[in-house]
């Protein structure tokens, strides 16, 4: 494994925990904020789209594993998200991403595509109303998550930026 | 060749790698139920909850005030109900007594604690601070003083993982009480839903659902929730109905687990997922 995927798992086994233990006191009606995600998106904006994948294949890998879901559900759903934020990794344009608004649409975005992803393949009823689904299970928890992620902005270093 | 190999690999290697890891996933999500991974899982889950049960003893401690509160306003409002319950009780024996009959059922139950939640629009699972050496086993149904909560889908030594009411795979035979009827509940990714209901059933917004004595996971009455709404699909010949847990999931934090586990032979008679053990 390469030496920089080992930062963001370290980092990942707390914000595991913090996820469900402490995140879940500030649901509102059952819609949590997702830290993982916003981890990903984070890395994958400075490390690439490759990365990216990589890294949410294997954050899903352990998150399922430690939380009882079923194994892959995660995955998949963190590997398609690190994809989709892999689009807008870009070097120069990084310092840009994470000092300002864009970095919380690009978490909306993924926020909205991973657990609509994730109730696709783990709910397995699928005769449900395709547009309740995209409002309840992504629109919402998407907005959220991005909501949360103004807090990266704001208290990211700026140093290991620029 | 080789060079145009190179060349396809350069330009596509994102989705090459992206088609290859959503593959293993699907691929792996199809095998998460064996025994092998179901052992992995068990143990990784086990090490994952004593670290996370540390944290969320902290959490909770934070919490215990308005819990107290709480829980007085609960023992005020029991103590009125038992105090009409033993009046009942006194009626009841005294009628048993002229019908000879006895009261035999007694279920034991353990007290735990959750530890972690993994919670989402689509699906929840808890882990819990009981497990194996508590002499949980995966099927026992999970209660809280509102209702029923889910089952035990896997244990370690001292933790156990719960299959709650909002996983889309636990499916639970459940009754109306006032009318007596039989139907399949389960979680379909966003309501709570009795499925396949003939229109013809007697079902109305308001009835209490409790759990079915047909049902091979939860053979006893446990009250589950409130018929919410009907839904009037216009073709075929069955509804569905949304039902409203008496249970809240997101504020749950202690539990209680019923040591009950149907016989192997009704079991093996019916199909339900949990069959495979």
């Amino acid at each position: 494994m390469r030496s920089d995927y080992i930062y963001p798992i370290l980092i990942f086994i707390p914000l595991a925990i913090i996820q469900t233990t402490v995140i879940p006191l500030i649901s509102i009606n059952g819609y949590v904020p997702d830290l993982i995600l916003i981890l990903l998106v984070l890395y994958t904006l400075k490390e690439g789209q490759m990365y990216g994948m990589i890294l949410g294949f294997v954050l899903g890998f352990f998150f399922d594993l430690a939380t009882g879901n079923v194994i892959g559900s995660t995955m998949l759903s963190k590997t398609v998200a690190g994809f989709v934020a892999g689009y807008f990794a870009n070097e120069n344009k990084l310092t840009f991403y994470l000092k300002s608004y864009p970095f919380i649409l690009i978490v909306l975005l993924c926020a909205i595509i991973d657990p609509i992803i994730f109730s696709f393949f783990s709910a397995g009823s699928l005769n449900t109303n395709i547009f309740k689904l995209f409002f309840e299970q992504g629109l919402i928890p998407g907005f959220y998550t991005a909501f949360v992620s103004v807090l990266v902005i704001l208290f990211y270093p700026k140093r290991s930026i620029g | 060749m080789f060079r145009f190999f190179s060349s396809f690999w350069n330009n596509f290697k994102e989705y090459i790698v992206f088609v290859l890891l959503v593959i293993f996933c699907l691929f792996i999500m199809s095998f998460s139920e064996k025994p092998g991974i179901k052992k992995a899982r068990a143990m990784a889950f086990g090490t994952y909850a004593a670290v996370s049960s540390v944290v969320s003893n902290i959490v909770n401690t934070a919490g215990i005030k308005s819990e107290n509160e709480n829980l007085r306003r609960i023992n005020a409002e029991q103590m009125l109900q038992i105090s009409l319950l033993r009046q009942y009780g006194i009626e009841n024996q005294e009628l048993k007594g002229l019908l000879r009959l006895r009261d035999t059922i007694k279920y034991p139950i353990v007290q735990g604690t959750i530890v972690s939640k993994s919670i989402s629009r689509s699906q929840g699972s808890f882990t819990i601070n009981i497990g194996t050496n508590s002499e949980i086993e995966p099927g026992m149904p999970v209660i809280n003083d509102q209702g029923l909560i889910g089952i035990v889908q896997s244990t370690s030594a001292n933790y156990s993982i719960i299959r709650t009411l909002r996983s889309p795979d636990l499916r639970v035979t459940v009754k109306n009480e006032r009318t007596r009827v039989d139907c399949i509940m389960k979680w379909n990714g966003i309501d709570l839903v009795m499925v396949n209901v003939p229109k013809t059933f007697d079902m109305k917004p308001g009835d209490r659902i409790v759990t079915s004595d047909l049902s091979s996971i939860i053979p006893v009455p446990l009250p589950v929730g409130l018929v919410e709404g009907i839904s009037q699909v216009q073709t075929g010949m069955f509804n569905e109905i949304k039902v409203h847990p008496f249970a809240d999931l997101s504020k749950t934090e202690n539990i209680f687990v019923i040591k009950l586990i149907q016989s192997k032979e009704k079991n093996n008679l019916e199909l339900n997922f949990y069959n495979i053990k």
